[in-house]
């Protein structure tokens, strides 16, 4: 490397290329088995390789289930679908340029990274070189208004996560409360949110106090919540992650803000903040993108109840709303290959845009953004230490406690 | 630029003849490439260059002056959020928000580097660190001209796209010229009155103060310089990400690859940097797509190796093995152990 | 009134715990001249050890972080004494870079072996919190703060009235002359970071009494630890206690009295300050920063 550096980093170049070209799409082999590669930069370490982890367990699932239990034929041949990973590190320019390889290996369908950063990233490299994604991983609404047309993203949009949990409020508690404060963390994703929420919330008759932003991954929201405790709101509701989402209800018996409820996003559908908070969890609501109860089956996992029962058989931890989502993302690639009955990348597209279909995880359909706004979220309360799913009332496994009783 | 001969008691004019040619070789053969490889492995070249002109961007300040600066990424968002804010809001073309942003740099650079360059050793290079973290906190919060945490986009479509996209044959080349732009000013510096008065005050800043070099004014040039090449890198990243975010444009550890680049390859030389761009980013590259799992260990083991067996950097390590004939890996850690 | 002696209150605690987390690194800064980049690491280490203390055999946090100290204690000590002491006498940034190394190492170490699940140690009286007035004192920050105090306390005493603690000081002082003195520098250097790795894994476990932890969060406590030490100062014992307090007070007026946001920002504008007008920190020893070593 001392010597001719360049030019031996361009014999390093040529020779991996050639490396590389060994690993391009396998053809149809003798067993009539079309073996359909599709490509998954995912967050393998790093700051979110938490989800990132979550994520590729989804997909891996999905990629099991298929295989095993699929009957369907493109070209009278059997189908099998290989999911190929990269560790994008979570950073979103690495995310965009695994796409890019994986884009020079012919490999042209694709299912998201994790994160609206990353996820913005790769689905503008999937509109230049016309692959084929679906997201699993970024429920920012910006990203899918910028006029791209070949990414889908099977999750509510991100203007639903609070706007949920005001709907179910308003419909369910009761006496109903007047005032909501809102507390928000400053990334895109939380303000959009918290957009949503507001305008959910004053359109239904609620006193908006706030919005309060924090900066995203603090855990210290004293500043917040000093600010909004002399209005006394009755409902509490934080844009947040988990990291903050903890602090909040933490801090707020600390510093003496009690409220009626407390409301959050993303935080309280995940198994370790109940485990944290302890007693101080109970009766908190919550939004998902899935619970296993939600409606809806498929021939590939049944119920959200078996998709959960199978997979906590299979990963040895119950499926969270992460693990669904990508499994969903991955389902509906498939379906869409099965639809156009082929692996053309214009062709997936189109089937996924007419695609309309119910699945373990609701109903997958696509609007003309891109986005999936056919299927509610759905809104939890942690009651004795579990999780259970209050709205929609169909979905409801138990009635909502109201007031926060501590 | 690389050279083979360099070590040997060759004078300086042949030196340099030798360079050229090899130089003029490496620039055909990265030429050449550009048609060979497919999209994918242009945008991993590219990050190469790109490493390579922020890496000899460090040096001047780093490398040369001694002036360890922690929070060198600052040059490279500002520049980079520069050129955004004036291709999105005021609709400029690429190609003038370029210099701009690097001008624009640079000015903040003789801003903060007065007060800063009083400072010495580690406390200058934390108070850079606090500089760069403090720039990111205020890009997230004046949301309404920087888009904040919501990230800000370039437009590349449309009518407001003054400049049309490069694609990743023409970023290979603009980031392959800003690579070559850094080399060339690097061995200028390397070779001139000024640069020879950027060691000394490495050296020792008195005493260059008392044979007639200006410190102050050599640092604060020296630290702007750095932040122009920093900040026009930060332009074209930008340009070329499209969609961009405040925790990535300032992350700290572009400027601790930065610094590890140098000091792997050598620092105070023009091909250490060079080589430690190089090989850093090949490896860490190739380990993150062929050992998914564990490719955090090995670069961290290769790295420890790295420092523990050739901490004067591996130009340094070749030209005293040359003169000395001593190539010894032992000797280093018997030399530099406690 | 009220509001505003309740933010000082939190600003102090808050400063208190910033103080824990900073004094280790800042002893190794000020003795060794090393930048310890893996500090975050060791404190998140800590973290985790006494996580594991109380899931196994349900030991309560306070008394976890003894072990936790212990842990550390001895990582340190091998790692400086194998590692770092071999590259002490190199040029001045390759500390750097290889703490950097370890600190990845350990980080996706701890990833594999604990996964990046958030966690917290639970206590029954982990949310309690008291009143004074109308203002309220959450009980476990207080008692992290007492430690602190404690802790910057009590190395105080130990460098100035123990044997070791002198010849740890002598060691930063003139190396050279301490090893001519029968001091053997190798031993004092790799104590010296074994005592910082153990204040880290105290700190770890307040940490995360008080708030979630998970290997990511290492940077921002590796960070943290810079900005404190260097605010105060190098050199003096009370100076992480200093920097942390200033800008735990900082952070805290500037989230009730601004908008929340800019807290982050307004303590980089503090350190900056300091360093223009105060370039040895506030109560920082200028010997420090000049030494020569041999």
């Amino acid at each position: 490397m001392r010597k001719n550096s360049r030019s031996v980093a361009a014999l390093f170049a040529v020779s991996s290329l050639l490396m590389f070209g060994v690993h391009a799409i396998p053809a149809a082999s003798a067993a009539d088995v079309l073996t359909i590669t599709i490509g998954a930069s995912v967050p393998l370490t790093g700051s979110i390789a938490k989800e990132g982890i979550l994520t590729k367990e989804g997909y891996q699932f999905c990629q099991e289930k298929v295989n095993a239990l699929s009957t369907s034929t493109i070209g009278g041949k059997q189908k099998k679908i290989e999911i190929i990973f990269q560790d994008d590190t979570s950073k979103p320019d690495i995310a965009a340029q695994n796409l890019s390889k994986f884009n020079d290996k012919g490999i042209k369908l694709i299912l998201s990274s994790y994160g609206s950063a990353n996820v913005n990233a790769q689905a503008a490299v999937v509109e230049l070189n016309k692959q084929t994604m679906v997201d699993s991983g970024g429920a920012d609404n910006a990203i899918f208004n910028k006029g791209y047309t070949r990414t889908f993203n099977v999750m509510s949009p991100a203007t639903e996560y609070a706007s949920s949990m005001v709907k179910a409020i308003a419909e369910l508690a009761k006496p109903r409360p007047v005032t909501i404060a809102f507390l928000s963390a400053d990334d895109g994703f939380s303000k959009t949110v918290t957009a949503g929420g507001v305008a959910t919330a004053k359109a239904l008759g609620f006193t908006v106090i706030g919005p309060e932003y924090f900066p995203n991954a603090t855990s210290d929201v004293s500043a917040a919540l000093n600010k909004i405790k002399a209005a006394k709101p009755d409902v509490i509701m934080g844009s947040v992650h988990f990291v903050e989402g903890v602090a909040l209800i933490k801090q707020s018996k600390e510093l003496g803000v009690v409220p009626k409820s407390f409301a959050e996003t993303v935080a309280p559908p995940i198994l370790d903040f109940a485990t944290t908070l302890g007693p101080l969890a109970e009766n908190v609501l919550g939004s998902a993108q899935w619970t296993s109860t939600a409606k809806g089956q498929d021939r590939y996992f049944g119920t959200a109840k078996s998709y959960d029962a199978e997979f906590k058989a299979r990963f040895g931890h119950q499926a969270t709303y992460h693990n669904a989502e990508a499994s969903a993302a991955c389902l509906a690639m498939v379906y869409a290959i099965e639809k156009a009955k082929s692996i053309d990348p214009d062709k997936v597209r189109t089937a996924l845009s007419t695609l309309d279909t119910l699945s373990f995880f609701g109903r997958i359909k696509f609007d003309s953004t891109g986005q999936n706004t056919f299927k509610p979220m759905s809104v939890i309360q942690i009651q004795k230490g579990k999780i259970v799913t209050v709205w929609p009332r169909r979905d409801a496994e138990a009635k909502m406690l109201w007031p926060y009783a501590k | 630029m690389p050279t083979k001969a360099s070590f040997s008691i060759a004078s300086k004019s042949s030196r340099t003849l030798v360079a050229s040619v090899f130089g003029v070789i490496a620039l055909a053969m990265a030429l050449a490439l550009r048609s060979q490889l497919p999209g994918g492995e242009l945008r991993a070249v590219s990050t190469i260059f790109m490493f390579i002109a922020l890496s000899q961007a460090w040096n001047i300040i780093g490398g040369f002056t001694g002036y360890a600066s922690f929070g060198q990424v600052v040059f490279f968002g500002m520049g980079g959020y520069f050129a955004a804010v004036v291709m999105l809001k005021y609709h400029f073309s690429f190609w003038l928000a370029l210099p701009l942003s690097g001008c624009f740099a640079a000015l903040f650079a003789i801003l903060i580097g007065q007060p800063l360059l009083k400072l010495k050793g580690h406390y200058f290079a934390i108070a850079t660190l606090g500089v760069a973290e403090g720039m990111r906190e205020v890009v997230i919060n004046i949301a309404d001209l920087t888009g904040g945490g919501a990230g800000i986009s370039v437009p590349i479509a449309g009518k407001f796209a003054k400049t049309e996209y490069l694609g990743d044959g023409g970023f290979y080349l603009l980031f392959l010229a800003l690579a070559i732009f850094s080399l060339v000013i690097g061995t200028v510096v390397s070779r001139n009155k000024f640069g020879y008065g950027l060691r000394a005050i490495h050296q020792n800043e008195d005493a260059a103060a008392a044979v007639g070099i200006n410190t102050v004014r050599s640092k604060v040039m020296a630290y702007a310089l750095s932040a122009f090449m920093t900040g026009i890198v930060g332009a074209s990243y930008v340009f070329q990400q499209v969609t961009i975010f405040p925790e990535r444009l300032f992350d700290v550890e572009i400027t601790v690859l930065m610094i590890m680049m140098v000091v792997i390859g050598g620092s105070g030389t023009v091909i250490g940097p060079l080589l430690g761009a190089l090989s850093l980013q090949f490896v860490s590259e190739y380990l993150r797509e062929h050992f998914t799992n564990v490719h955090t260990f090995i670069l961290a083991g290769i790295i420890i190796l790295a420092v523990i067996l050739i901490p004067q950097g591996a130009v340094n390590y070749l030209r005293e093995g040359i003169r000395t004939k001593d190539f010894s890996l032992l000797t280093n850690i018997r030399r530099y152990r406690l | 009134m009220d509001t505003f002696l309740q933010v000082t209150a939190y600003g102090l605690l808050q400063g208190g715990l910033l103080a824990l987390v900073a004094v280790g690194f800042s002893l190794v800064w000020g003795i060794m001249n090393i930048v310890n980049l893996s500090h975050g690491a060791f404190v998140i280490l800590g973290a985790y050890i006494a996580w594991e203390m109380q899931a196994w055999t349900g030991l309560d946090p306070f008394l976890g972080m003894f072990v936790s100290a212990a842990v550390l204690f001895c990582l340190g000590y091998v790692i400086q004494r194998y590692l770092i002491n071999l590259i002490v006498n190199g040029p001045v940034f390759i500390t750097l870079l290889l703490t950097f190394g370890i600190n990845m190492a350990l980080i996706q170490a701890m990833n594999l072996v604990f996964t990046a699940d958030f966690r917290s140690i639970q206590t029954s009286y982990g949310s309690n919190s008291f009143g004074i007035g109308e203002v309220r004192i959450p009980l476990v920050r207080l008692l992290a703060f007492l430690l602190a105090i404690v802790i910057t306390l009590l190395l105080v005493a130990f460098v100035k009235r123990t044997r070791t603690g002198i010849s740890i000081m002598a060691t930063g002082m003139d190396r050279g002359a301490a090893r001519l003195m029968g001091i053997k520098a190798r031993h004092v250097y790799a104590l010296t970071f074994a005592i910082s790795a153990a204040l880290a894994g105290m700190a770890g476990t307040m940490i995360a009494t008080i708030e979630t932890f998970d290997p990511s969060k290492a940077g921002k406590f590796t960070l943290m630890a810079f900005v404190v030490a260097v605010l105060g100062g190098l050199g003096n014992m009370y100076g992480a206690l200093v920097g942390g307090l200033l800008i735990g007070l900082v952070q805290s007026w500037a989230g009730q009295y601004l908008s929340g946001t800019w807290v982050n920002a307004i303590a980089f504008l503090v350190l900056i300050i300091v360093l223009i007008f105060r370039p040895n920190g506030l109560v920082g020893k200028a010997f420090y920063a000049a030494r020569v070593e041999i």
